[in-house]
């Protein structure tokens, strides 16, 4: 046993205390007054005999105490000679990490690592330990550390490469994790991985526990054989002759080591070639295929970018799903004449989204248009009780409401929806007009405006306005320089309510000719719209969310995900209402009745790059340098280790202060007898 | 002599302390005598003389020749005839009040010991008809009460009165008295003796050399006796102030032996001298120094 700090035992000297306390501790201080000394004098004062030690257990208590509290600051470590890091003896605990990312399904790459992986399971004794981790972008422990090879072996035999991409942070964590709780002395990780560069993204944190040997077994060889990768697909929409085309251009990359000739790229549409595309590419080339349009036939069209075979099969695959654009429809309603001209045109403009515009007076609004419609707006209308209430259930259900309230503008008070309530009019024709001043640009309606120079509305000169008393909920998006509200939103159910103060024609302002004005227009229909962009295609570890698809919230109703090997999976509406995306082909989200979305999911093309990287770079990065099992004995003890073996100071101090307590329940013994 | 004592419930045996705690020195020494008197089986003392002092009604044990026929006759109804005592002589009672005195370790301080003690002797032998005196002294006389045979009052004012207060010293104060006890008497020496048995006894010796009887009480705590001290501190001089540490344990049996030397030597001393050595604990009842006392003065009438 040695000492961390040994200089703590000149405390020791502290020892002599309860000795002297001992010897005094009785001398009180009170004065004993006594008739006469007469006799005391006569006896001699004899200084020893007089310290003579009252309670020797009290005093060995005490001694007890403070020797061991002192020695536990001296901290005393057991410097044993650790056998287990001496090579070739001892347990061992084993982890197999084997890569079962799309790429090892390259050649006949899974076949050398699936016998790799059981050569090593074959390698345990009958005291060493194994587990078996899977891994591509994420690990699953398939067996943890057990002893039965059998287990381990059928685990081996029976994983196959998946879709995944490779990442090595997440296995080597786990591998860490499980020899983390290991009791083995040898411990060890055999890494069986094409090691493509792709999957080590630098430090992640994936340190091994000091000590471990990390064993990559590299499932390499020369990249001879062709492997051509579709590296994405763009979809180009057109509108023919009231038809929408696309035209579907693929990237196409040649990662093998030769000239590939002879390919060839197919374009399949709902399970119907459209045709075929030869490809010649030189080695590390990339081509562009562009098809012939298509025409969208309906929702949920799937297309698929084929390659013709080659040496990895998962990477000439590309899948993605085509819907017609859906426009948002939009119903303006006003009191006739040009005063939605501007309106009109700005919305009459776009192509992502498109909006479909109807103009109504307001008595003129249909009950069907109003369901076909996503946004109404309300273009300086005065609006009766009866459109009031049709339109507060309109925004209830999820529909979005724009109301422009210039000089006409008026809304029923016994009906609850607009964010404010309408007051009298502003004039700001004399003297300065009024500006926007303050602009939430956090908000998604003035978001694109945030950078410099994305549109000012600081020139923008408002003439005339209403005072506004905005309700609690309300969130103000825009204040004029005056402080008074010039855009408020308000969230009503499952919709929006939003009220521009001013007028969106040229008669309180001249926002319609500022370049801001379509931009604007656009975003705030797009917001109360729910617009979002449709998603043609995910790649493989993203996640499916229930309101996937440009799918309103509110329709979501508990699902079911039809996956491409065949599974059926719930995807509800809460915290389950997530899937991974796993495997490569379309995944099918069936909702009530007719309601089908269908989901396309593709492999990550950069796990097509092969090339491979360093394996001592891992090793190196992973396991500290303490890879070489020859040098792992060298290897100085992690703190963990060093720790165990100075425990022993906590016990000590523990009993020192049990003693201490022991000591006091003594001394109040003493004292009180 | 024979004597048989009669168990008198709350009389007799009074523990000291309970006795201290009644500030009525007459009443104490009246509890304890009379208690003590009646007690006993036969009045070893009666009046001897011709001289009719007074009746008094008759009490057990009292001795029937004494009875007064004639006023039996009379009214049917037994009297005893009491006669001045021939024997009537100075009964002095020489207290030490030095601040020694001022110590109890039980409820009791040696002073109010032997003030009590004082108070029933004087009360005993008022009873008796002999004439009373007290002296009090610590390095001089403090109280001087002459002997009287109606002194009685007055000694019990004055015990009540006095508190120790001064160091003490027997030979200045005893030197000067014997010179005033002219006629021949009793006299109680009550004393802590807290100097050399030699100085002792050559302070007492002048008070014997008129014929007087002297009889000695020393007075002790148990605390002195025993020593029984625990913690090691100073202990202080009551009346020299002088402080000295202590540690009992080891003190203890060194000082047994020499306080036990001390008593050895005054009782051996006095014996030679012929004089009564009573060693008084305060822990004990009054009875024991009574006891004594009237055992003395027995055996000093039969020799006589």
């Amino acid at each position: 046993m040695s000492f961390l700090a040994p200089l703590f035992f000149v405390a020791l000297a502290g020892l002599a205390i309860p000795v002297l306390l001992h010897l005094t501790q009785r001398e009180k201080k009170q004065v004993q007054r006594f008739p006469s000394l007469m006799f005391v004098r006569r006896i001699p004062y004899q200084s020893v005999r007089r310290r003579k030690i009252q309670n020797w257990l009290l005093l060995l208590v005490r001694m007890a105490a403070l020797a061991l509290i002192v020695l536990a600051f001296a901290r005393p470590f057991l410097s044993r000679p650790d056998a287990p890091l001496v090579p070739g003896q001892g347990a061992r605990e084993v982890v197999v990490l084997l890569d079962t990312s799309y790429s090892m399904g390259f050649g006949d790459r899974w076949g050398r690592a699936q016998a790799a992986a059981a050569q090593a399971v074959q390698g345990l004794g009958s005291s060493d330990r194994g587990s078996v981790v899977l891994f591509s972008s994420s690990a699953d422990i398939l067996v943890r550390s057990s002893a039965e090879r059998e287990r381990l072996a059928s685990a081996v035999a029976g994983a196959k490469p998946g879709a995944g991409s490779t990442r090595y942070a997440p296995a080597l964590k786990v591998a860490g994790s499980i020899l983390a709780e290991s009791q083995l002395p040898r411990r060890e990780v055999v890494l069986v991985s094409d090691l493509q560069r792709g999957g080590w993204r630098g430090e992640e944190g994936a340190r091994l526990p000091a000590g471990t040997t990390l064993t990559p077994v590299v499932i390499g060889g020369p990249v001879s054989q062709p492997n051509l990768t579709v590296t994405g697909v763009s979809l180009a929409r057109s509108t023919f002759a009231n038809q929408e085309r696309v035209v579907v251009t693929a990237g196409v990359s040649n990662r093998s080591e030769q000239r590939v000739a002879g390919a060839s790229a197919t374009l399949e549409m709902g399970g119907l070639p459209i045709g075929t595309r030869p490809l010649t590419l030189e080695p590390g080339a990339s081509a562009s295929v562009t098809f012939d349009p298509v025409t969208i036939g309906g929702r949920n069209m799937r297309g698929t970018v084929e390659l013709s075979a080659d040496a990895l099969a998962a990477d000439n695959l590309f899948h993605f799903v085509l819907s017609p654009a859906e426009p948002v429809r939009v119903a303006v309603l006003d009191r006739g004449g040009a005063s939605s001209l501007y309106l009109s045109q700005a919305l009459a403009i776009g192509e992502a989204p498109r909006f479909e515009t109807v103009v109504r007076q307001p008595e003129a609004l249909s009950d069907g248009e109003l369901q076909r419609s996503a946004v109404v707006v309300l273009n300086d209308v005065a609006v009766a009780d009866a459109l009031a209430r049709r339109l507060a259930a309109f925004v209830e259900r999820g529909g979005g409401l724009l109301v422009a309230a210039g000089a006409r503008a008026s809304w029923p008070g016994g009906v609850d929806l607009l964010p404010a309530s309408i007051g009298a009019p502003v004039d700001r024709t004399r003297g300065t007009a009024a500006r926007m001043g303050a602009v939430e640009y956090a908000s998604p309606v003035f978001e694109p405006f945030r950078a410099p120079g994305s549109g000012e509305f600081a020139t923008t000169r408002i003439y005339g306005y209403r005072s506004v008393s905005p309700v609690s909920a309300a969130l103000v998006l825009a204040r004029f320089d005056t402080g008074a509200p010039a855009m408020l939103e308000r969230r009503v159910g499952n919709g929006r309510a939003l009220l521009w103060t001013s007028s969106l024609d040229q008669s309180w302002s001249d926002l319609p000719i500022k370049p801001v004005f379509l931009p604007l227009v656009h975003r705030a229909v797009s917001h109360l719209a729910v617009y979002r962009e449709p998603q043609p295609w995910v790649t493989v570890g993203q996640v499916l969310e229930a309101s996937a698809a440009g799918r309103p919230r509110e329709r979501v109703v508990s699902r079911v995900v039809l996956t491409p090997s065949g599974e059926r999976s719930p995807l509800g509406d809460e915290g389950e209402g997530v899937l991974e995306v796993r495997e490569q082909g379309f995944y099918e989200i069936r909702g009530a009745a007719s309601d089908v979305t269908v989901v396309a999911g593709n492999v990550d093309p950069a796990e097509g790059d092969l090339t491979p990287m360093d394996p001592q770079d891992i090793v190196a990065a992973a396991a500290g340098g303490s890879a070489e099992t020859a040098r792992a004995a060298a290897v100085p003890q992690g703190p963990e280790a060093q720790e165990r073996n100075q425990r022993i100071w906590w016990y000590l101090l523990c009993a020192g202060v049990v003693l201490l307590g022991v000591d006091t329940a003594l001394s109040n013994r003493t004292a009180k007898a | 002599m024979a004597v048989e004592i009669h168990a008198v419930p709350g009389a007799r045996f009074m523990d000291p302390s309970v006795l201290a705690r009644i500030g009525n020195l007459e009443l104490v020494s009246r509890a304890v005598v009379d208690g003590f008197i009646n007690g006993l089986h036969k009045a070893p003392y009666f009046g001897a003389s011709v001289d009719f002092a007074e009746h008094r009604g008759y009490v057990p044990g009292d001795d029937i020749r004494r009875l007064d026929w004639r006023v039996w006759a009379r009214t049917d109804r037994y009297y005893i005839k009491e006669y001045e005592a021939e024997s009537n002589m100075n009964f002095s009672v020489l207290l030490d009040v030095s601040k020694s005195m001022d110590f109890g370790s039980r409820g009791i301080t040696k002073f109010d010991y032997a003030r009590i003690l004082t108070a029933c002797l004087t009360n005993l032998v008022h009873h008796q008809r002999d004439r009373v005196g007290f002296v009090a002294f610590d390095t001089e006389v403090v109280e001087h009460v002459p002997p009287s045979a109606k002194h009685m009052e007055t000694v019990l004012h004055v015990l009540d009165r006095l508190k120790p207060g001064r160091p003490g010293n027997l030979q200045g104060p005893l030197h000067k008295l014997a010179e005033h006890f002219g006629r021949r008497g009793i006299v109680v020496v009550i004393s802590d003796f807290y100097e050399e048995p030699g100085a002792v006894l050559e302070a007492l010796s002048p008070l014997r050399f008129r014929g007087n009887d002297l009889i000695v009480f020393h007075v002790m705590d148990p605390a002195e006796l025993e020593f029984g001290f625990d913690d090691a501190q100073p202990f202080e001089d009551l009346e020299s102030g002088e402080q000295i540490p202590v540690v009992p344990e080891a003190f203890r049996e060194e000082y047994r032996s020499l306080v036990k030397a001390h008593v050895d030597t005054l009782a051996q001393s006095c014996a030679a001298v012929r004089v009564d050595y009573t060693m008084v604990d305060t822990s004990k009842p009054l009875d024991h120094a009574l006891f004594a006392y009237l055992n003395g003065r027995a055996r000093r009438m039969k020799s006589r």
